[in-house]
């Protein structure tokens, strides 16, 4: 019982976190409750009215128990039309499941948060002077907090109702049912005629019917059978066992008081053992529920993204109801491709169609549920529930309708498992969203370090060319000529350096999401080293191309997978630094040799070196060296960071060493390609 | 006086001025246009030797420039642009552009550029069509025989390396892309005939070369494509 309580508390809360206004403060929360009464709709009218007036949310709810699962097709049919009615009055419809309806509708309140309950006349009427408490007065002294309007209701006849026997459907036993009872009838009767005969007292036989009885309602449906055959075995016993035999007359003074406590006591055994019996059926599917349930939410908490989500709701959903599911994610307000999950793997079914996929739009839109079973749609194949929290919609499950001819629609057990798939996708979007915050910043962060060092290199050049121009406008006269010869070399210098900042501006603007873009292809190293050095200027340093063999045969031809204007930067960055912090005449190489899979570029210098406690160093941000040799320009300090930004893009990773004698060597690995060659 | 007549297309003011500067310096003879309508005007009307294009116009896109000017007119076109990335070039040059210039350029690169656009239309005028020997510098190729030799020296070459050099002379001075020679070649332009004809173009490049010292006949853009030079 524990367990079914348990499933109780987690539906109703899951019924709690879909309602949309249910935390919005001073909100009245309506509650009104479905039955298959005509008159209900009245109610739900109503409440819908003050939910309006109150601004408040509205929910209905149906207590699913034991009889009711037994109702007529009209009944039915009524009890769907009110649920339709509730949902376009805007109501959330739940469904509980529990015998004691109003146990089940204060749990409802208590956990939910109700304030306001409305309830139909007729349930608060007490039927007879001796009737059963009237429902409002129980729920009342259940739920003491609550405000419970009670609607007129002239025209009431089966609204909820205690006891059974009215419920029709549960009368009617089968013909088993008969031939059960008319067989241990006859054994008892049989076993009491061979007591008597062995002179067996007729206490003796008495407890043998009250057991046949018990036993007729254990083997059969319902409490007719129940009833009929404590009536009958009072009936049997008398004519069979009691003298006179043969005859509906008895002799002894105690029969009368016999008759009596033997049918009351049947009566009350029969019944109690039907009621036992429903009781154990009633908390095993609770149970096998609670159990289905509690697996879903392992696997959904498991599931990681949406389509894995809507993968283990649809397969939990194909297990459950035993048919086929479709399920439609939401792409950006739009619905995505349908995938099909079909009861059998390679069953001859086929998924829902371009009609279907309208219908199912139409759910999403509207957020409600539409097709088969439905007024919207209703012959359409397939039943479309849209998988809503908090009035965003996740995407559409479809329950396939040609499978299963039951009455899905209004499952508590299927509306708890899309709640369910809705909390977990809702939860999936915000982590992920959390995530996408978290790279964002940090690449707000990059790209802002790397502005900042941009912006504060960008100034400088740019006040001494707009400064030096500006005194040859209005002094250039009065300058000696080699002056103005220093005056023009310095604005084209600084304007050459702008120039190789933008182009490493440039590289900073294309990463995005925190890693560079990249444009990968194979490209023959030595092109790229050339075209590289064809952009560095050197101050009369010597800069070539290591090793180069002209006329070597194919083998020697070095291929590696590169974004070929970041690494061309790359070069231009390393072979620009060596010119930099190296003194005139000094001599660049640049080369290339192939190691296993992969390709070292190397520009290696004969200058003075970096000394080795600024070696760790050269790679940040914005560190410059603090050399006297070379002149005494500012520097980029993002060059190398660059550099290694984009050697790290590329899997590989850029390392300084000392040449020999003096100088040093960057180095960097890309991936070697080879080429399937189209001759 | 021969002098080669420039139509420099340009919206840019300062720019125009450092072209046209450039020019008069060096002793070309020039006309400039500010939009692309006129640019089409002006190159119809007086037949210019060589169009210079920036890309980014007021009014009409370069590339459509180019389109119209290449209906009727085979002239040079060299083309401007400012932007870095490779797609406009390469739009530009399959439009039937010649050449390219990226800005910011130095002025010796724009007047490189007008060299080796000069020579190919000094190559056009002085190769009658059909032909059947072309020269360029030692490298000589017999397209009756289909024979190739370097300074008197065959070269043995793959059928595709032949392919590719007769295309690439046909074309002398001019820049093709890569969508260009793969079409050509293999009919197709997959990423993979792009790699396999880096490996070509290496290869054949090592055939032609002598070193950072000996003439460079094919010159290689990358991520744009592969340039024959005449060489002197």
């Amino acid at each position: 019982m524990r367990e079914i309580s348990d499933t109780r508390r987690r539906r109703t809360s899951t019924v709690m976190q879909k309602d949309p206004t249910a935390d919005r403060a001073g909100g009245e929360h309506i509650l009104a409750c479905l039955s298959s009464s005509p008159s209900n709709a009245r109610i739900m009218h109503t409440a819908s009215r003050m939910a309006a007036a109150f601004r408040g949310s509205f929910t209905a709810l149906y207590v699913q128990t034991p009889g009711s699962r037994n109702m007529s097709a009209a009944d039915r049919e009524r009890l769907h039309a009110n649920m339709r009615l509730a949902e376009h009055l805007g109501a959330d419809i739940s469904v509980v499941d529990g015998e004691d309806v109003v146990e089940q509708i204060a749990e409802f309140v208590r956990v939910s948060g109700i304030t306001i309950l409305v309830l139909g006349r007729s349930s608060t009427r007490r039927r007879h002077i001796w009737g059963p408490q009237p429902l409002s007065e129980r729920i009342r002294a259940l739920t003491p907090d609550i405000d419970v309007h009670i609607i007129p209701d002239p025209a009431s006849d089966s609204d909820y109702r205690e006891g059974r026997v009215h419920v029709p459907g549960q009368i009617l036993s089968g013909v088993s049912d008969l031939l059960i009872m008319g067989l241990i009838l006859s054994l008892v009767t049989f076993l009491g005629s061979l007591f008597l005969r062995l002179h067996f007292a007729e206490y003796n036989i008495t407890p043998v019917y009250i057991l046949g009885v018990l036993l007729i309602s254990v083997f059969t449906r319902g409490y007719a059978c129940s009833v009929i055959s404590a009536v009958l075995s009072v009936v049997l016993f008398n004519f069979f066992l009691t003298e006179p035999r043969y005859t509906f007359h008895a002799y002894g003074s105690g029969y009368p008081v016999t008759f009596a406590i033997l049918l009351a006591t049947a009566v009350i055994t029969g019944t109690l053992a039907a009621r036992l019996k429903d009781q154990i059926k009633l908390s095993a599917q609770a149970a096998y529920r609670a159990k289905i349930l509690y697996d879903t939410d392992q696997q959904l908490g498991k599931a990681r993204g949406e389509e894995e989500i809507l993968r283990v709701t649809a397969d939990q959903l194909r297990k459950l109801l035993g048919c086929g599911i479709a399920v439609y994610p939401e792409q950006g307000g739009r619905l995505g491709d349908c995938v099909y999950y079909p009861l059998q793997e390679d069953g001859p079914r086929e998924g829902p169609g371009d009609r279907e996929r309208e219908v199912a739009a139409w759910s999403l839109r509207s957020r409600k549920r539409a097709g088969a079973s439905t007024e919207v749609f209703p012959d359409a194949d397939f039943l479309f529930l849209p998988v809503v929290i908090r009035g965003k919609a996740f995407g559409v499950i479809a329950v396939d309708r040609r499978d299963v001819p039951v009455d899905v629609p209004f499952d508590s057990f299927l509306l708890s498992i899309v709640g369910e798939c809705a909390l977990a996708i809702e939860n999936d979007r915000n982590h992920k969203e959390k995530e996408e915050a978290a790279v964002r910043a940090r690449n707000e962060q990059l790209r802002a370090d790397l502005l900042r060092a941009i912006s504060h290199d960008l100034r400088t050049p740019l006040t001494s060319i707009s400064g030096n121009a500006d005194n040859l406008l209005h002094g250039g006269d009065l300058m000696d000529a080699q002056t103005r010869m220093q005056v023009y070399t310095d604005i084209y210098e600084d304007s050459q350096w702008l120039i190789s900042l933008v182009e490493n501006l440039l590289a900073v603007s294309r990463i995005r999401e925190g890693r560079m873009e990249l444009r990968l292809s194979p490209q023959p190293v030595e092109e790229v080293m050339e075209e590289a050095l064809q952009h560095v200027r050197g101050r009369g340093h010597s800069l070539r191309i290591e090793g180069r063999d002209p006329r070597g045969d194919g083998e020697t031809l070095l291929l590696a997978r590169m974004d070929a204007k970041l690494i061309i930067q790359v070069i231009i960055n390393l072979a620009e630094n060596a010119v930099k912090y190296t003194p005139a005449g000094t001599e660049i190489l640049v080369g290339a040799r192939r190691r296993g899979s992969e390709i070292l570029l190397h520009v290696s210098d004969t200058g003075p070196g970096i000394p080795d406690e600024a070696k760790p160093y050269v790679f940040d941000m914005f560190y410059t060296g603090r050399h006297s040799v070379a002149d005494s320009r500012r520097s980029l300090g993002l060059g190398l960071y660059l550099c290694r930004s984009i050697v790290r893009a590329h899997g590989g990773e850029l390392t300084l060493r000392d040449n020999v004698p003096h100088g040093c060597i960057f180095e960097f690995s890309l991936p070697a390609e080879e080429v399937i060659l189209h001759e | 006086m021969n002098k080669t007549r420039i139509l420099v297309v340009e919206d840019d003011a300062p720019v125009r001025s450092l072209i046209t500067l450039t020019l008069k310096a060096h002793d070309y003879a020039y006309l400039t246009a500010d939009t692309g309508e006129s640019a089409v005007l002006a190159a119809a009307s007086h037949n210019p030797d060589i169009v210079l294009l920036d890309l980014g116009l007021p009014d009409i896109d370069g590339v459509e420039v180019i389109e119209r000017i290449r209906s009727w007119s085979n002239m040079p076109v060299i083309v401007i642009s400012a932007r870095s990335e490779d797609t406009d070039k390469i739009r530009a040059l399959d439009a039937g552009a010649d050449d390219y210039l990226t800005k910011p350029f130095s002025v010796d690169e724009l007047l490189a550029r007008l060299r080796v656009t000069q020579r190919r239309l000094a190559l056009l005028e002085s190769s009658a069509p059909g032909e059947s020997v072309f020269v360029n510098g030692q490298l000589r190729i017999d397209y009756a025989a289909g024979c190739v030799t370097l300074g008197g020296q065959e070269l043995h070459l793959t059928p595709i390396e032949y392919k590719l050099l007769c295309l690439m002379a046909r074309n002398t001075g001019k820049v093709l892309t890569h969508t260009f020679i793969t079409r050509n070649i293999w009919g197709t332009s997959w990423d993979n005939d792009i790699a396999s004809l880096r490996v070509f173009m290496a290869t054949l490049r090592r055939k032609l070369e002598s070193g950072p010292d000996g003439p460079q006949y094919i010159q290689t853009h990358v991520g744009v494509g592969y340039r024959m030079l005449k060489v002197e």
